[in-house]
């Protein structure tokens, strides 16, 4: 929101900017220094805001601001008003403190507490990054170190991540070189998932490469049981911190936060295990079956099957139940299926992934009102509604006990095959699949 | 791939006091450039039209309700102030420069949220 008040403030509109408590500090300070470089006069106001009363809304206008105890409309008034002191009137430039490239020289045990104390680990222990380890790690590519593999903008600040910083995160993380090309694939959608709602994501790998480096796609392929799922994954997390520069209450702000994000569920996909005509999930992109390609994912729901299948109970029927319970937000859903659930799905009809995404597309219903009783799905697309965009104009206009198709996109809805085929069991989640990237050119 | 041999198990070699030199893992950012707010010039609110900008964030009966009590609070306090209530056009992320070209062209304040 910072930019569009900035941009009423650059067209000469004086502007009190509103906020919730929650997100105050991030404005105020990093926000502020690193994306918008105006001091804007925010006035805070409590949480909850949605799902609150008119009465406590009421409260909150009449009431002070929880951050300076001055009273909330006067506190306005004042921001439209008063002059504006030097700092609020300041072009000088300033500059952030640069990072060094090395730290200075310590022990062991300080540096690991260092570490933790600038929140640049998952809190265990990591493999210190010496200039050895990491010059090991950079053999795992034919990129140079000082190659600029993404620029971070989110949150602010600009970060340039180059080959080397990723190294550094990988050999933290307890990598080995040969999975640093994965590595690097993934590094360019990084950093990981930010919301005050807590998502996370899934890393997905397809291709050659999967052997190549021995990833698990079997047994226990989604669990902690496989040294490249593990440090590929926890590296993701750790230079969406360092490098990302993610900190919990600083710049980003996820209120339970996801245990996901440990190591982001980082597994092969099972192709080898897959029934005739379900493609691996990367050919959806157009790579061909071979390609070594990674694929992120980003939602917040991961609902498991509990039990195996019952004959008389088809598993379509069950994978459908149990989406009622996902959010409908952007049709989303992604089913990771053991190779026997796959192959049951194909002998019930289901010949082809996107026959099933269909299926589930059509057969998925839910009350209208429990749709829009997300607070996800109103800030969404309620305006889009309010605006006459479709669906969600219709869907607004429909009664609240009826019942509503919300999967309306079918190819929002992926399947991928994964497990070890000890039981006819699959999680369904709401994570939507990003594109993926190809891993072969980082080799 | 096979070329590459495993990175063995190296241990730390320390100097003689027992310490180790490692890389720096966080990136140098950029700050942004600065930028004056709009100058102030008017000491009061009196016969001004303040847009009041609901940018859509929790639904239909969170920042515009607070937006709308506002506006009431307008309307017993400074009862010449006209306010013009609107939502933001798409989702809470998306830019409305339309928006901002009309309150450019017909306010002379904004009040804008709820950020969460």
């Amino acid at each position: 929101m910072s930019r569009f008040a900035k941009t009423l403030e650059q067209l000469g509109i004086p502007t009190a900017p509103c906020t919730a408590i929650n997100v105050r500090e991030y404005l105020t300070g990093w926000d502020r220094l690193y994306n918008s470089g105006m001091p804007l006069r925010y006035t805070t106001f409590p949480l909850p805001i949605a799902g609150a009363s008119r009465q406590v809304h009421e409260m909150y206008v009449n009431g002070n601001d929880p951050v300076t105890g001055k009273p909330v409309m006067h506190q306005i008034v004042d921001a439209l008003t008063r002059p504006l002191t030097s700092d609020e009137q300041s072009t000088e430039p300033t500059q952030a403190a640069m990072e060094p490239r090395l730290l200075l020289p310590d022990t062991e045990e300080n540096l690991q507490e260092l570490f933790k104390a600038r929140d640049w680990t998952d809190y265990l222990p990591v493999v210190l990054p010496t200039e050895e380890r990491v010059a090991g790690m950079l053999k795992g590519t034919s990129h140079k170190p000082d190659e600029v593999v993404k620029t971070i903008a989110w949150p602010g600040g600009g970060r340039r991540l180059t080959v080397e910083k990723v190294a550094v995160c990988a050999v933290m993380a307890g990598a080995k070189p040969e999975y640093f090309p994965v590595i690097l694939a993934t590094a360019t959608v990084a950093p990981f998932g930010n919301s005050t709602t807590s998502m996370a994501n899934m890393i997905i790998v397809n291709g050659a490469i999967r052997k190549e480096i021995g990833m698990n796609s079997g047994t226990g392929a989604m669990g902690p049981h496989n040294r490249a799922n593990a440090t590929i994954g926890r590296t993701f997390t750790l230079l969406s911190k360092s490098a990302g520069n993610l900190h919990a209450g600083v710049t980003t702000f996820g209120s339970l936060g996801s245990n996901l994000q440990y190591n982001n569920c980082c597994f092969a996909e099972n192709e080898e295990a897959m029934p005739d005509g379900w493609e691996p999930l990367s050919v959806q992109f157009g790579y061909k079956k071979g390609d070594s390609v990674v694929t992120l994912a980003t939602g917040w729901t991961y609902l498991s099957c509990a039990g195996e299948l019952v004959t008389t109970y088809p598993p379509q029927m069950l994978i459908r139940d149990y989406m009622k319970s996902l959010s409908g937000m952007g049709s989303a859903a992604l089913l990771c299926a053991d190779p026997l659930v796959a192959g049951i799905l194909h002998d019930q009809g289901f010949t082809t992934k996107g026959s099933l995404a269909q299926w589930l597309s059509r057969n998925v219903r839910m009350p209208v009102q429990q749709y829009w009783g997300n607070g996800i799905i109103t800030t969404a697309y309620n305006n889009l509604g309010l605006q006459g965009l479709e669906p969600y104009a219709a869907w607004q206009k429909l009664p609240p006990d009826s019942l509503m198709e919300p999967f309306n996109n079918p190819t929002a809805i992926n399947t991928v095959v994964v497990g070890g085929q000890t039981n006819t069991v699959w999680f369904i989640t709401d994570f939507r699949v990003g594109k993926g990237v190809s891993i072969d050119g980082w080799r | 791939m096979s070329e590459i041999k495993s990175q063995q198990k190296a241990t730390v070699k320390a100097s003689s006091d027992g310490k180790v030199t490692v890389l720096n893992p966080a990136c140098s950012s950029t700050m942004a450039e600065r930028a004056p707010l709009a100058p102030r010039t008017f000491s009061s609110l009196s016969d001004k039209t303040i847009f009041l900008v609901d940018i859509g964030w929790g639904g239909p009966k969170a920042g515009y309700e607070v937006l709308e009590i506002m506006q009431g609070w307008f309307a017993r306090n400074i009862p010449s102030v006209t306010t013009v209530l609107v939502a933001k056009k798409g989702s809470f992320a998306a830019d409305d420069p339309e928006l901002w070209k009309r309150i450019k062209a017909e306010g002379d304040a904004c009040i804008i949220g709820i950020s969460c």
